[in-house]
């Protein structure tokens, strides 16, 4: 199979971009992520957005951005795997290369979260969710994030309030990120007594709405050796789905997350703790079970370890950083090359794999990448 | 026009009743109507309705608020583990948020999921409520 | 007329919504003396969650009539919805309830209007089925979420509430239809416009005209067909849109309070339209013992009404006890402020918005 490797990535800040579309937010890192690869030509584009129909107003989404940034005429797709959108773009991206249908593929993550009123967004990304069975019997995503939240307190004996480590630790990192979207400190009980969402879960146990971009271009090795890029491969990208919450035995557990992570270490043989991770925060209480999941902390004591994690989520998380949503999985990767390749805030990661992981609602499908330094 | 009119229509037996997938294969029932068992995806399973009485397994208050359901808010969502076994999620309405407790017994009852005010259709299906009496 | 004893009532359901509120906070909001309320003789009236209307409070009380009956809901031949609430002004509220139910798709059904007595009607309509051996089962509804514009004194009463019978062969039944009689006219004296929101009443031209003398006819029509008198009754259910209305008209006929008490629920309901009179018929058939022969009277404005009389059988206590009784539901109750309510009843104007 053939190797892959990221040429180059761009963000930029993640904010409520009134005065910029999206053709202008994925324009800056098109454009941007084009002149850091130097690379030749392009094969292939891979677009992620997850709202583009509702949002946007707008199908085939990756052709219309070809045409508007005057791009060389070129195969492009437009993926949608929900709020993991973003990662699948970079999955296909990382196929179309090692099955040998494309040398060089500029990968572009955009979202407009903010074009309609909140409680409009909202009915948007609950779509997430199985529209027929969840949806229209009123059942929106917060919900599963708040009956999983009680479940894991009753299960492990967990206060409410020590589960608010998490998102105070990911305001913290976002102060360094010049991407983040939310730049400012929280404390337990600024959580505590923030707006309820879902009881328990509370406005700071929850992404902020904000739109965003980031592109990367994945190279095969030959395009990269001729740059120079050959610094970070693209290990593998596996993705699963799983059951929907009232099918599950145990709502505590992210199983398709578990087979993936278990694949990847059979696979590779790669530990967590030699790796610097972004995990899909998007609530609070996710962000623990992914840490269990992952086998960074054990079961029902993650938050005791929150404090000590140097390279889990420099940037601030989708808690800080912030979610736009088919965007995220596309920030994710450029984030873990930037901390491990040129160090993010003062915060470098020498160690040898960067992973991310990006799910679609609880865990309904999960994806993760390996990133795997050369030099 | 948020909601499609077929696509209510066509699942409307799985909003009007509790309906239930029991597969012939693996044996597990499961919640809502499916040609296929969602656990193992045997085609050979029967569709059967559920009493629609359980009890509250877990709730969440819920003030997400969404342009279709903001006239409910707060909603009481809640995890039921019906009689015959099965769990399910689904609103729960009838009573003050302060006052749903865990073990709570209930029944599923046809209310208005939303509508597509005012010149719309409206999209009726069962929701849970404290049992009104043990029969 | 006198009826062939071929049909009768094989089961019965109620459904009161949860909230009330209390008419004397209406009142006073509105600047009425609140000796008003005392002389109308309603305290209280339930008021529809903003989830629920019509439809969902005849499907309940739908469902509670078909499980006391034990029938297999694929034996109902006919439905008729009687209200002047309907969620759509076109699309039948019966089909929804029949679907929803699992009834027959080889059924009549037609949501019947005739202001509060299209569920009377409903009944009658039934009972001639059964009795022509036209269907096997027919469900007779009688439900309203009642409309009544905002400092009307129509809204002290206007409330919600539903009633079904599910009618079938007399051997199933535990009471019979011994004589019906309807008396309609074209009388004035309360009417709702296509396209309105609220009826409009003649006020006090309800009264003595309309409710009276309709219900007089119907009542002395039925007693001189059947060749009965008040004291064959052991109890007189009138249509109630008050408290005050019932015991005045079964005065004027000679029915005493203590056999029109046990069916007046409006004090603690408020008026539920097409449920009205066909409630206080439940909560008699839940107190009834066998022999006992039973006086029904539904009023309609526009107007008209019908008088029935029913023989209670055998079993009655047996098959009340599979269902919420209407004094149960009348203890499920919860206090809602005037601003709960108009939110509920939709009073409020709301813009949708983009």
């Amino acid at each position: 199979m053939r190797d892959v490797y990221i040429a180059s990535s761009s963000m930029i800040n993640i904010s409520r971009h009134f005065n910029r579309g999206y053709k202008e937010l994925a324009g800056a890192v098109v454009k941007d992520v084009v002149e850091g690869a130097s690379v030749e030509q392009l094969d292939y584009m891979v677009v992620s957005s997850m709202l583009a129909e509702s949002s946007l107003n707008q199908l085939d989404l990756a052709t219309i951005l070809t045409q508007h940034l005057g791009l060389k005429p070129m195969p492009a797709i437009r993926v949608d795997t929900g709020e993991s959108s973003g990662l699948a773009a970079v999955e296909i991206a990382y196929s179309l290369i090692t099955a040998g249908r494309a040398d060089t593929v500029l990968v572009v993550g955009v979202e407009k979260a903010t074009e309609f009123p909140t409680r409009v967004t909202n009915r948007f990304l609950s779509k997430v969710l199985d529209y027929e069975v969840e949806v229209l019997r009123n059942i929106t995503p917060p919900n599963y994030a708040a009956l999983i939240m009680k479940e894991y307190m009753k299960k492990y004996r967990v206060s409410r309030e020590e589960l608010t480590v998490w998102p105070v630790k990911m305001h913290d990192n976002a102060l360094r990120n010049p991407y983040a979207q939310l730049k400012f400190k929280i404390t337990p009980s600024k959580v505590l007594n923030a707006i309820k969402i879902s009881e328990p879960i509370t406005l700071y146990d929850m992404f902020p709405i904000g739109d965003g971009a980031a592109a990367l271009i994945l190279a095969s090795s030959r395009v990269a050796r001729k740059s120079g890029k050959e610094v970070l491969l693209v290990r593998d990208v596996v993705s699963a789905t799983s059951r929907p919450l009232y099918l599950r035995d145990d709502i505590t557990r992210f199983e398709s997350l578990a087979t993936l992570i278990s694949m990847l270490r059979r696979k590779y043989g790669f530990r967590i703790d030699d790796a610097v991770c972004e995990i899909h925060d998007s609530y609070s209480i996710y962000a623990y079970i992914i840490l269990e999941e992952l086998g960074i902390a054990r079961r029902g004591a993650s938050y005791k370890e929150v404090e000590n994690l140097v390279y889990v989520n420099v940037s601030g998380g989708l808690k800080a950083r912030g979610h736009p949503f088919g965007a995220t999985g596309v920030y994710q990767v450029s984030e873990v090359y930037n901390v491990m390749v040129k160090g993010v805030g003062g915060v470098k990661f020498d160690g040898a794999f960067g992973l991310t992981h990006s799910m679609s609602g609880p865990d309904y499908n999960s994806r993760l990448c390996l990133l795997e330094r050369v030099v | 026009m948020r909601s499609s009119i077929s696509i209510f229509w066509r699942r409307k037996d799985s909003y009007y009743k509790v309906l239930l997938t029991r597969c012939k294969r693996c044996g597990r029932a499961s919640f809502f109507a499916r040609d296929v068992c969602p656990y193992c995806g045997s085609s050979d399973v029967s569709i059967v309705k559920s009493s629609g009485r359980g009890r509250v397994v877990s709730y969440t208050v819920s003030y997400f608020r969404t342009d279709s359901n903001e006239e409910y808010l707060p909603l009481v969502i809640a995890l039921v583990r019906l009689d015959e076994g099965v769990y399910v999620t689904g609103e729960l309405r009838d009573v003050e948020p302060a006052e749903v407790r865990e073990g709570m017994e209930v029944e599923a009852v046809l209310r208005r999921y939303s509508s597509d005010d005012p010149y719309g259709l409206i999209y009726y299906g069962l929701k849970f409520i404290p049992v009104i009496k043990r029969c | 007329m006198k009826l062939g004893m071929d049909a009768g009532i094989v089961g019965w359901g109620v459904y009161i919504p949860r909230k009330r509120i209390k008419v004397k906070e209406i009142a006073e909001l509105w600047g009425f003396d609140t000796g008003l309320v005392s002389s109308l003789r309603i305290e209280e009236k339930s008021v529809a969650d903003i989830d629920e209307d019509s439809v969902t409070m005849g499907w309940y009380a739908a469902k509670v009539a078909i499980d006391r009956g034990e029938v297999n809901p694929n034996e109902i031949g006919a439905i008729f919805f009687g209200t002047e609430s309907k969620p759509y002004a076109v699309k039948p509220s019966a089909t929804i309830v029949g679907d929803a139910l699992g009834i027959s798709r080889r059924k009549l059904s037609s949501d019947l209007e005739f202001a509060c007595r299209a569920g009377g009607e409903g009944l009658r309509i039934s009972v001639s089925l059964i009795s022509s051996k036209a269907v096997k089962y027919s469900l007779a509804i009688g439900s309203d979420t009642a409309q009544a514009n905002p400092g009307d004194v129509l809204e002290l009463t206007a409330s919600s509430g539903a009633a079904a019978f599910l009618i079938g062969p007399e051997r199933e039944a535990i009471a019979v239809f011994e004589g019906a009689v309807t008396y309609v006219t074209d009388t004035p004296d309360f009417w709702r416009r296509d396209c309105s929101r609220y009826p409009s009443h003649g006020e006090i031209f309800t009264g003595e005209p309309a409710y009276f003398d309709h219900i007089v006819n119907s009542v002395n029509i039925l007693l001189t067909d059947l060749g009965l008198k008040e004291s064959d009754f052991k109890y007189a259910i009138f249509h109630q849109p008050n408290g005050k209305f019932p015991l005045q008209v079964g005065k004027l006929l000679g029915f005493p309070k203590e056999k029109v008490l046990p069916g007046l629920v409006t004090p603690m309901i408020g008026n539920t339209y097409n449920a009205s009179a066909l409630i206080g018929f439940a909560r008699v058939l839940e107190q009834a013992r066998a022999g006992d022969r039973i006086l029904l009277v539904t009023f309609g404005s526009g107007a008209g009404s019908d008088a029935f009389s029913i023989v209670v059988k055998e079993g009655v206590e047996q098959v009340a006890s599979r269902g919420p009784t209407v004094n149960e539901l009348l203890e499920r109750k919860v206090y809602v402020s005037y601003s709960s309510y108009a939110k509920s009843r939709r009073l409020i104007e709301r813009s949708i918005g983009w």
